[in-house]
């Protein structure tokens, strides 16, 4: 039995507490996915939370047969779905103080605080059913069977998705070259 | 389409980037135990109970088609960028390959630069992305003068001269732009919209 | 393009197109602003990718803030000709950014020659405070050559201050464009003769009017820029 199994086990036989040891498991990577989704950390909490507790009434529905990631995840996706509709009217861009860049000595190496935000800025300018098919690929590393099962969309469709994800950030690479 | 096809590598940076952890605020897991205990405890079901239970991620394409157009907005919204301190909201052009023709409003100017003993001269600037091989100049049969003609838009463009295809030299004749970083000055020169010099 | 080839290609078009002046601009206009962006290679591929990736960000940001990464690409492709190291260009971009991002925020919403002008202005030393009484705009009224010049004077060995506040008097009073650039050529011939800078630059602000006397503008058109050494 996995880790995983095993701690859903003792919750539902009345050790709550067990919980918290999948939450400390799975709550970075799952907040991974929410703020590269959703684009900023109060939504992605929203999400997260959302996640969790989801998680944890629908327990005793979850069978060891399934990897426990991918049983959460399919939860995280949703909630991530349902946090993006409820937000849709509010103007949210996740753009940090561009001190950084101000203060940035000459020896920075590349990777500083200023790639996170524009890795962001370019994902959150996908279309978010690309954006997701190309987080769970790339970033989550699932299998596009695992993604299917997840999703409910196709395996075909979801190769496309994340081929089209892939084009439009060359695409928007091409741009800025010819400015 | 197969999983081993080559990406760009600069998605394969994005990827790269996307991956690092991101760090979770302590307090926010907190905050999912703090819930999670005011929770009922969920008990295991029986054999039957699971059977006839309803499933619990039945997310039809349909609806999850829907929830994904409520979704298209952030993209959209996103594109609009809130730095409006000045009050000026920028919003991207959309690629358009042009070919670059003199426009009507491009004034022709003409650079001149004395150097008798130059076997070479090129203009260079922002109007030619700096390129050496550009715009050549032409010497002038007599005394030493080179010179080139060519169209600018209005506006402040910065050139230097390209001597013998290694010596940079700013032009006399013109206000100097202050060193870029390259140990160098260059010359602006101010095309009017139909006026000035 | 075509002249980089063929470069007697472009020699025999001109000497053919002697009959008119015009005829020779155009072709060599034609020649010179054909780009063919679609198929010319990006030169800023030269770099390595580590500085490739950073500097399109710094585009990225730039088009982001809206500020003109056009002038950002320029520094960068003037590095790459001038085949300066990779971290100087990274160095020289980010630090265009910061001026732009600066002149914005001292200049409000003006036009991109206007930010990149005030960048350069910045750059050569002047202080943001400085530029605050260019932040009112009158219609029709360009600071573009007043903030070159000025640019020039500091560059030249003009104390700060002086041209600082020389080139805001003048501008207080209303010089135009053909002001600027009597001034300018005035106090670089003083300058090339021998004379202090500031010295220079206060001898000529005397003598220098604010408002000029009404007189029709230069012709337009053709420009030339020439001057015997």
């Amino acid at each position: 039995m996995s880790d995983d199994a095993a701690d859903v086990q003792r919750v539902l036989a009345g050790d709550v507490d067990a919980y918290a040891a999948l939450v400390d498991r799975y709550y970075d990577r799952c907040a991974r996915f929410a703020v590269r989704m959703l684009g900023n950390r109060d939504d992605a909490e929203d999400a997260l939370q959302a996640t969790f507790l989801r998680a944890y009434r629908a327990l005793n529905r979850y069978q060891e047969r399934d990897r426990f990631s991918a049983w959460l995840y399919r939860i995280l996706v949703n909630q991530c779905r349902s946090v993006a509709a409820r937000r849709a009217h509010r103007e949210r861009v996740f753009v940090r103080e561009e001190a950084v860049l101000l203060n940035t000595p000459d020896r920075t190496p590349v990777w500083s605080g200023e790639d996170e935000e524009f890795v962001q800025r370019v994902l959150t300018e996908l279309d978010p059913l690309l954006r997701e098919a190309f987080l769970l690929k790339h970033i989550e590393e699932l299998s596009y069977e695992e993604m299917s099962a997840l999703t409910g969309v196709g395996v075909s469709a979801l190769k496309m998705r994340v081929k089209r994800a892939c084009d439009r950030l060359r695409e928007r690479w091409e741009r800025i070259k010819h400015d | 389409m197969t999983d081993s096809d080559q990406l760009h590598p600069y998605v394969e940076w994005i990827i790269r980037e996307a991956r690092r952890p991101v760090v979770s605020d302590a307090e926010a897991r907190d905050r999912v135990m703090a819930a999670i205990h005011a929770e009922p405890v969920p008990r295991r079901i029986g054999v039957w109970q699971r059977i006839f239970a309803p499933r619990v991620f039945s997310l039809s394409p349909v609806t999850g088609a829907l929830l994904a157009a409520g979704l298209v907005g952030i993209g959209v919204i996103a594109g609009v960028f809130t730095s409006n301190r000045d009050g000026r909201a920028s919003v991207e052009q959309p690629p358009v390959a042009q070919v670059v023709r003199p426009a009507v409003s491009d004034t022709v100017v003409k650079f001149v630069i004395s150097l008798p003993r130059a076997q070479q001269v090129s203009l260079v600037g922002d109007f030619n992305d700096w390129d050496v091989a550009k715009t050549p100049m032409a010497r002038s049969a007599h005394g030493g003068l080179w010179t080139v003609t060519l169209p600018l838009s209005a506006g402040r463009h910065v050139y230097a001269f390209v001597v013998d295809g290694s010596s940079w030299i700013a032009d006399p004749s013109a206000p100097f732009a202050p060193d870029d970083g390259f140990g160098h000055a260059n010359s602006v020169k101010i095309v009017g919209r139909g006026s000035s010099l | 393009m075509r002249s980089r080839r063929f470069p007697a290609t472009a020699l025999v078009v001109r000497r053919a197109a002697a009959l008119t002046l015009r005829a020779a601009t155009f072709v060599v206009c034609a020649a010179t602003t054909l780009r063919a962006q679609d198929t010319e290679p990006d030169r800023l591929a030269r770099l390595d990718q580590n500085s490739r990736i950073t500097i399109q960000i710094l585009l990225d940001s730039a088009e982001a803030a809206g500020l003109p990464a056009r002038a950002l690409r320029s520094i960068a492709l003037e590095g790459v000709s001038k085949k300066a190291d990779s971290r100087a260009i990274v160095s020289a971009v980010r630090q265009e950014f910061t001026l732009l991002r600066t002149a914005r925020a001292t200049l409000g919403p003006v036009d991109p020659e206007e930010l990149t002008a005030a960048a350069a202005l910045l750059r050569a030393g002047a202080k943001p405070a400085q530029l605050a009484s260019f932040r009112v705009r009158q219609k029709g009224r360009s600071d573009l050559q007043a903030f070159t010049i000025w640019a020039d004077l500091i560059t030249r060995g003009v104390p700060s201050e002086d041209a600082s506040s020389a080139i805001t008097k003048l501008w207080e009073d209303g010089a135009d464009d053909a002001t600027f650039v009597s001034l300018w050529n005035n106090v670089q011939s003083d300058i090339l003769r021998g004379l202090n800078p500031g010295t220079a630059l206060q001898n000529r602000i005397r003598e220098t009017p604010g408002r000029p006397p009404a007189t029709k503008g230069p012709p337009e058109g053709q420009q030339e820029n020439e001057r015997s050494e």
